[in-house]
């Protein structure tokens, strides 16, 4: 019955984005716009198919993803501590609320440049650019769940004799995991936009340099190609955690 | 109401500002270099950003097309948002697609959108539509999923057609997160506008800051990071006490404006 | 005083020894003061003084909001008293400790974990082996009526099954003192029935000190061998009520004996009558 309903759900779900790729086929076909402008879908696939085969282009994914996960870790790393630490001492939070007050709504792409004068073009400053985007996410909502736990659980835990030093990593951190993990997911979609566009502004390598070299040269598929890339990175990073996010939660109501 | 705990909440931001600005005065003076300015030096070269005319102009088409393109998001996002929240058939229609655009960094769109419709206005203002037009629809869409079956029921028996009940009970009971939403977007904005500004290299206020780069007057660069990031806190905080007048009744969230474009 | 349950037709009579021994749990003048928001303070409780015996079955009676509970949780070592002492064994509570076990209306079982890894959890922290632990927690869900639950989560059961593992959890460390915070409070009428019988049944097996925080008459008088009854803000010690009748108890058999009847209507008409405290307020 679900199952069918999900098969359904998924036909229905099916039909705009055929229905976009329809359309983009039929401004080719028809006339409409120029192949050197909207490429057509073929050939866009193609394209894809080939570069996927080709050695540049893999490099250019492989300093994408490297990147993008050392940004990400780093960002979970600070953000879980932080988020524990804020939750647990009434002192820290203190002083790290009006911080991340102040910090949360800056946007840190403006920071790039200063990035790029501290770091240098190199990998350094595109993957603190990442972290520094991805924290926020990841820490509020860290802080949030761990703040939230229920007090009972925590008092059945040190009823139980678990000394006050372990209530936080065997109660706080586990009953928090839901909070922490939907942090993460928010994290690691900013982190794949945010590494994509850092790569763009300096262009130096990575799927954002392959981009901007082919908008350069007015190359409308190889534009398309390292954007579709991306996504597709994105959407498997995505289910990844989401698989790991099931596994973790299940014994949590409503994952 | 003016109690010092509340007093010293407000002053709070604005002590951790001072801090984290010491802090660069102090790393700067540490560091030594030639590209890293102090935060004085930074603020010294703000006014003349300012009071430079063509920088202004720049400046202020960038913030009329991030409103223009906001407000458009918004007027589009909502209703959609609403409407996928309420009714399954849509949501399962418009869902996949959206998951497929959710990680297309929008800044990036930025090249080929500048193909096909130029350099100017439109182009820009577009991309900034895409950029806020996502988190402002899955809040509506998760606001609306969560309003109470039974309160539609009462809206029913009291003899409010379907569009009535829309705009008169999902609506107002789904504020809270479409606002919360909108807050995020905003902050987007501001970001989708500066990222593409960098790619784009055309004008605005990120054209100002890497063409200061390219130059070298890093003072100037710092000082636009100031502006900037300046902007992102004011519409921030502009906002948030919007919002708070607005939904007051609600409980309090702890949502805040994500960063990424 | 002497606790019901030694002049019981039980098979199991307690050893004279423990009725010599100091009261189980000791409370000496006991007030909390909660702060709040507004400018006034909240006096939960106020000048509460009990003592109660080893493997006594003691039920705190009282309208909601009376302070039982934060009384439940000062003995738990979960709640600090703002002036007066808990001891237990003579011993000053200072925190919470495996010799009191909470059981709560919100079963607080961690939802990470399986059933089996629920009742091992307290275990696994008194340093019992992993094997030795599943076995002990294995015979413990059987005694509670969960056998074949082992690695099922929490979210799975029905909230009768939910409170089954929460005393599971508990007993598996062996408290010396069971703390039950309206423990069947959030469950229906009839798994209520059947919880309270199975809980009658444990406890007459192995006599544990119980302290049983409710607002339900009915439950107080058929589980207690005395029953204190509270007034509303500040919460007093308005009465304490001796339950003289045989055990082991039936429900069925109780609800038609007269004796019981009586204990029950007697403690409803002292809650309906003003007492002195509310009239001096």
């Amino acid at each position: 019955m679900s199952a069918r309903r999900f098969t359904i759900d998924g036909l229905i779900g099916a039909i705009p984005i055929a229905l976009l790729i329809g359309l983009w086929q039929a401004l080719v076909s028809f006339g409409y716009a120029p192949p050197t402008l909207l490429p057509p879908p073929g050939l866009v696939f193609e394209r894809m198919v080939h570069q996927l085969t080709s050695g540049a282009f893999q490099q250019a994914i492989a300093a994408t993803v490297f990147r993008l996960f050392a940004g990400f870790a780093i960002a979970v790393v600070l953000g879980v501590g932080l988020g524990l630490a804020a939750a647990a001492s009434p002192a820290v939070n203190a002083l790290m609320r009006p911080i991340v007050r102040v910090l949360a709504p800056l946007p840190k792409v403006a920071l790039y440049p200063a990035l790029l004068l501290l770091l240098g073009f190199g990998h350094e400053s595109k993957v603190v650019l990442v972290a520094a985007d991805a924290l926020f996410p990841i820490l509020l909502s860290t802080y949030y769940g761990a703040s939230t736990v229920e007090q009972k659980l925590i008092w059945s835990a040190m009823a139980a004799g678990t000394p006050p030093r372990q209530i936080l990593f065997k109660v706080v951190l586990p009953a928090a995991a839901p909070s922490i993990l939907t942090g993460c997911r928010i994290g690691l979609v900013i982190s794949c936009i945010v590494v994509f566009l850092a790569e763009m502004i300096t262009s130096t390598d990575g799927l954002g340099h392959v981009l901007v070299t082919a908008a350069r040269t007015f190359q409308a598929v190889d534009m398309f190609v390292p954007l579709i890339t991306i996504s597709l990175l994105g959407l498997i990073l995505n289910g990844l955690l989401q698989a790991a996010r099931s596994y973790l939660l299940r014994g949590f109501p409503e994952v | 109401m003016l109690t010092g705990k509340s007093v010293a909440a407000r002053l709070a931001p604005v002590l951790a500002c001072m801090g984290l600005l010491a802090l660069w005065q102090i790393a700067a003076l540490a560091l030594n270099s030639d590209s890293f300015p102090t935060a004085l030096e930074a603020m010294r070269a703000i006014p003349s950003i300012l009071g430079d005319k063509e920088a202004l102009i720049n400046i202020l088409a960038s913030l009329r097309r991030m409103a223009v393109g906001f407000l458009a998001a918004v007027a589009f996002s909502i209703p959609l948002g609403l409407l996928m929240g309420r009714s399954a058939s849509v949501a399962s229609f418009c869902n996949p697609l959206l998951m497929v655009i959710y990680p297309v960094p929008k800044a990036a769109l930025m090249p080929i959108i500048m193909l096909w419709l130029g350099v100017g206005d439109l182009s820009k203002t577009l991309v900034i539509f895409l950029g806020v037009s996502l988190p402002v629809i899955y809040h509506s869409f998760e606001g609306a999923k969560a309003v109470e079956e039974k309160m539609l029921w009462s809206g029913a028996a009291m003899g409010l057609s379907s569009v009535e009940r829309m705009i008169r009970i999902v609506l107002p009971a789904s504020l809270p997160e479409i606002l919360t939403g909108c807050r995020t977007g905003l902050v987007l904005a501001l970001i989708t506008m500066v990222t593409s500004e960098m790619i784009a290299r055309q004008s605005g206020a990120g054209n100002i800051l890497f063409n200061a780069l390219d130059m070298g007057q890093y003072d100037t660069v710092f000082a636009m990071i100031i502006i900037i990031g300046a902007m992102g806190i004011a519409l921030d905080v502009a906002f948030e006490s919007m919002r708070q007048r607005l939904v007051s009744w609600s409980e309090p969230q702890f949502d805040v404006p994500l960063s990424f474009s | 005083m002497t606790a019901a349950g030694s002049r019981s037709e039980a098979p199991l009579e307690r050893t004279p020894a423990s009725k010599s021994a100091p009261a189980m749990i000791e409370i000496d003048r006991v007030s909390q003061v909660f702060r709040t928001s507004s400018r006034k303070d909240h006096l939960a409780l106020s000048d509460i003084s009990l003592a109660i015996e080893d493997g006594a079955f003691v039920s705190i009676l009282g309208p909601s909001g009376c302070g039982k509970s934060t009384l439940l949780y000062i003995v738990g070592g979960f709640v600090q008293p703002t002036m007066g002492t808990a001891k237990m064994k003579g011993k000053t509570i200072a925190g919470p400790g495996p010799d009191r076990g909470p059981v709560f209306q919100e079963f607080a079982l961690f939802p990470w974990k399986s059933v089996l890894g629920n009742v091992m959890y307290g275990l696994r922290q008194q340093g019992v082996r992993p094997a030795e632990a599943e076995a002990q927690s294995r015979a413990l869900l059987d005694m509670v009526g969960l056998k074949g639950f082992e690695h099922f989560y929490p979210k799975e059961l029905s909230g009768g099954m939910k409170q089954r593992v929460a005393l599971a959890r508990t007993l598996a460390y062996h408290p010396e003192v069971l703390l039950m915070d309206e423990p069947f409070g959030a469950l229906d009428a009839h798994t209520r029935t059947r919880l309270q019988n199975d809980l009658l049944k444990i406890w007459e097996r192995d006599r544990k000190t119980v302290l049983f925080v409710t607002h339900s008459v009915d439950e107080a008088v058929f589980l207690s061998d005395k029953v204190v009854m509270m007034t509303r803000s500040p919460g007093r010690v308005r009465q304490v009520v001796d339950i003289d009748l045989p055990r082991p108890r039936r429900r069925t058999e109780l609800l038609l004996d007269p004796r019981y009847q009586k204990y029950v209507v007697n403690i409803e008409r002292m809650f309906d009558e003003p007492d002195e405290d509310e009239l001096r307020c």
